[in-house]
């Protein structure tokens, strides 16, 4: 008799639970792990704000590719960020936007954005959530409202499904939106290069590679400082003004006449597929680049006092950097599927053009 | 209790698309919209109550926004103070909710930042497109800091207090402000922060 109790409310309370977990009210998205590649700096963004989940990530992703973001319908944030070439605009100087219009900057490549501090070549973008708000409302880029965005993605039954399965709930809101794009964008992480390979020991640099790195340590890590590539702040390089686009850069955002023309270190990972180079795309290849730094700049007073001479770079030491940027393209990264458009391949074909 | 915010134009209650007198100047106000933050009552003794931090967009083509309801500790106060606009570190923690969220048309997206208040319209004496003037003012950091801590004090307390928000100030407060030479203000900086030092000095509290 006793026993039988005992099992009759262990039946129940079981039925109760399974009820429960199929209920609508049950929430419990799959927690994803944000990996520190070994050696690496912890990274800045708090993931405590916003939990990694599979579903979050997915959703993000979702996020990312869809054109509906924009205010026509054809622009999403993968138009201008394209994973050939580390989710930069690939053989653009500026990104084209809403209605034939084009943006003023060079769209930089996105990975590693955990350890960032500020976003934009100016900086002036304080949280990387707040990141997608800029392009989604800029008349040159998506040229949609806030307001419009999530209205069109709540009366869609699959974002409701989506929201729901990372969120909780199928309300959507500005900060949700942010969220879920956040959690895709910061599982592009790019460590994998031969370069990476090398610091962890299973391969090795040949000749060129490795008197290429010990230039590369002399002339530019002082800026481009490993691992990422560079140390986050805002140099003046000595690059005239644009005088159609005005671009003052950092002074932009702190109106301090020091900080006039001076733009954010950007990485060198993958920066062999990622031209064209520069804040306004201006350097078509690296080799104009190098031109730049040993002959083309124009030194003022607030160019950075490391470049106040120039960089003196031989053909022969640019034939070796060259060869050791080679090694910091990441194919696995370029190539992973998880980071591409949902159910879509990884496009390996020549890229879209986008001219027309 | 509960402070009511009654916008006003110098002596007239402030109604969008009306328009207002000022120096000779014509001018239609289309939008007036500010924050309020970090309430607290200061006691007889100087002491402070804080109140649970909560953040009010004040609009006033909104009239539900600008009645703020709060319960407060029984005691006798002397004065009420709060914040007019975001603390930084709201300005600094990625995308806000409720109130903060940046649908509200309150945050600028390429230069990270609440706009604190904004008062935006047209006047007879704007030399620009549509005879435009539209103050956006906003700044967290430093020297461009365009919160501005207000302190009002008593002389009756009451169940509901009404404060009058006057958005003349912004243009005869301490700093002049004048529409035809300076019709618009967008980012951070010492524009902003002239206005700011102005509309500092905008509320009082309706005597009865
Ligand atoms: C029309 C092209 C375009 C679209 C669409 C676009 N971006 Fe960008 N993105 C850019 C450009 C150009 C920059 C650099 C702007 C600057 O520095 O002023 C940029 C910068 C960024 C950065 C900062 C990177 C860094 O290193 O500081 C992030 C992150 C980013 N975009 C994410 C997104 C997301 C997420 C979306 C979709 C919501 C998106 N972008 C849509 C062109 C675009
Ligand atoms: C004083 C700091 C500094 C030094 C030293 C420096 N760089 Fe740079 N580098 C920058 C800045 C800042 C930019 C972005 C400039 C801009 O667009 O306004 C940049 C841009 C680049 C770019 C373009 C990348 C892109 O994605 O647009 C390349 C390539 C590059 N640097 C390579 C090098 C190499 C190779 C060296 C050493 C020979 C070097 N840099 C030394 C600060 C520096």
């Amino acid at each position: 008799m006793k026993y039988q109790k005992t099992i009759g409310v262990i039946i129940i309370i079981g039925v109760i639970c399974c009820s429960w977990i199929a209920g609508s009210n049950y929430f419990k998205p799959t927690p994803v792990k944000f990996l520190v590649p070994k050696g690496w700096p912890e990274p800045l963004y708090d993931f405590k704000s916003n939990p990694l989940t599979k579903e979050g990530i997915e959703l993000g992703r979702q996020l990312f590719y869809d054109t509906r973001l924009s205010k026509d319908g054809t622009i999403s944030c993968g138009t201008c960020h394209q994973q050939f070439g580390g989710f930069n605009t690939y053989d653009h100087s500026l990104s084209h936007g809403y209605n034939n219009s084009l943006t003023t900057r060079n769209a930089p490549g996105l990975f590693n954005l955990a350890w960032h501090k500020e976003f934009m070549w100016d900086g002036g973008i304080s949280h990387l959530d707040l990141q997608p708000l800029a392009p989604i409302t800029a008349e040159n880029e998506m040229a949609e409202s806030l307001q419009n965005v999530i209205t069109k993605l709540q009366a869609e039954k699959e974002y409701r499904r989506l929201f729901k399965a990372a969120f909780g709930d199928e309300k959507i809101s500005t900060q949700k939106l942010t969220k879920a794009i956040s959690q895709f964008v910061l599982t592009l992480v790019s460590s994998n290069s031969k370069y990476d390979r090398v610091m962890r020991g299973v391969d090795t640099f040949i000749l060129p590679e490795k008197l290429g790195y010990k230039i590369f340590k002399k002339k530019c890590v002082s800026c481009h400082t490993e691992p990422m590539f560079t140390d986050f702040s805002y140099r003046n390089i000595g690059m005239p003004l644009d005088p159609f686009l005005k671009d003052v850069g950092r002074m932009k955002i702190t109106n301090e006449p020091s900080d006039s023309l001076k733009f954010k270190v950007p990485s060198l990972r993958n920066v062999m597929r990622s031209f064209p180079y520069g804040h306004d795309g201006r350097f078509f290849s690296v080799m104009t680049v190098m031109e730049h730094y040993r002959k083309n700049m124009v030194p003022d007073p607030r160019t950075d006092p490391l470049l106040q001479n120039r960089l003196p770079l031989s053909n022969f030491e640019i034939g070796q950097l060259t060869a050791f940027l080679h090694t910091l393209t990441d194919s696995s990264f370029l190539r992973n599927p998880n980071f591409a458009a949902p159910g879509k391949g990884v496009s390996t074909t020549a890229p879209v053009d986008i001219h027309n | 209790m509960t402070l009511h915010f009654q916008n006003q134009f110098g002596n007239e209650i402030l109604v969008p698309e009306q328009s207002y007198l000022l120096n000779g100047d014509t001018l239609t106000i289309h939008r007036f919209k500010y924050y309020i933050s970090h309430i607290q009552l200061i006691d007889e003794q100087g002491k402070k109550v804080k109140l649970p931090v909560q953040y009010y967009l004040i609009d006033a083509a909104d009239s539900n926004s600008s009645m703020i309801q709060f319960n407060i500790p029984v005691g006798k106060y002397q004065s009420i103070q709060f914040l007019l606009g975001v603390d930084s570190t709201r300005n600094l923690s990625g995308v806000q909710s409720g109130e903060l969220d940046p649908l509200h048309g309150m945050f600028w997206t390429w230069n990270s930042g609440y706009i604190m208040a904004k008062l935006e319209g047209s006047a007879t004496s704007s030399q620009i497109a549509g005879k435009q003037f539209t103050y956006h003012i906003g700044g967290f950091r430093g020297n461009n800091n365009t919160t501005r801590v207000i302190t009002l004090p008593f002389y009756v307390i009451d169940k509901c207090i009404t404060i009058v928000a006057d958005a003349k100030k912004w243009f005869d407060g301490p700093n002049e402000l004048s529409i035809s030479k300076e019709p618009i203000c967008h980012s951070p900086g010492a524009l902003a922060v002239r206005i700011a030092n102005n509309y500092a000095y905008m509320f009082s509290i309706l005597s009865k």
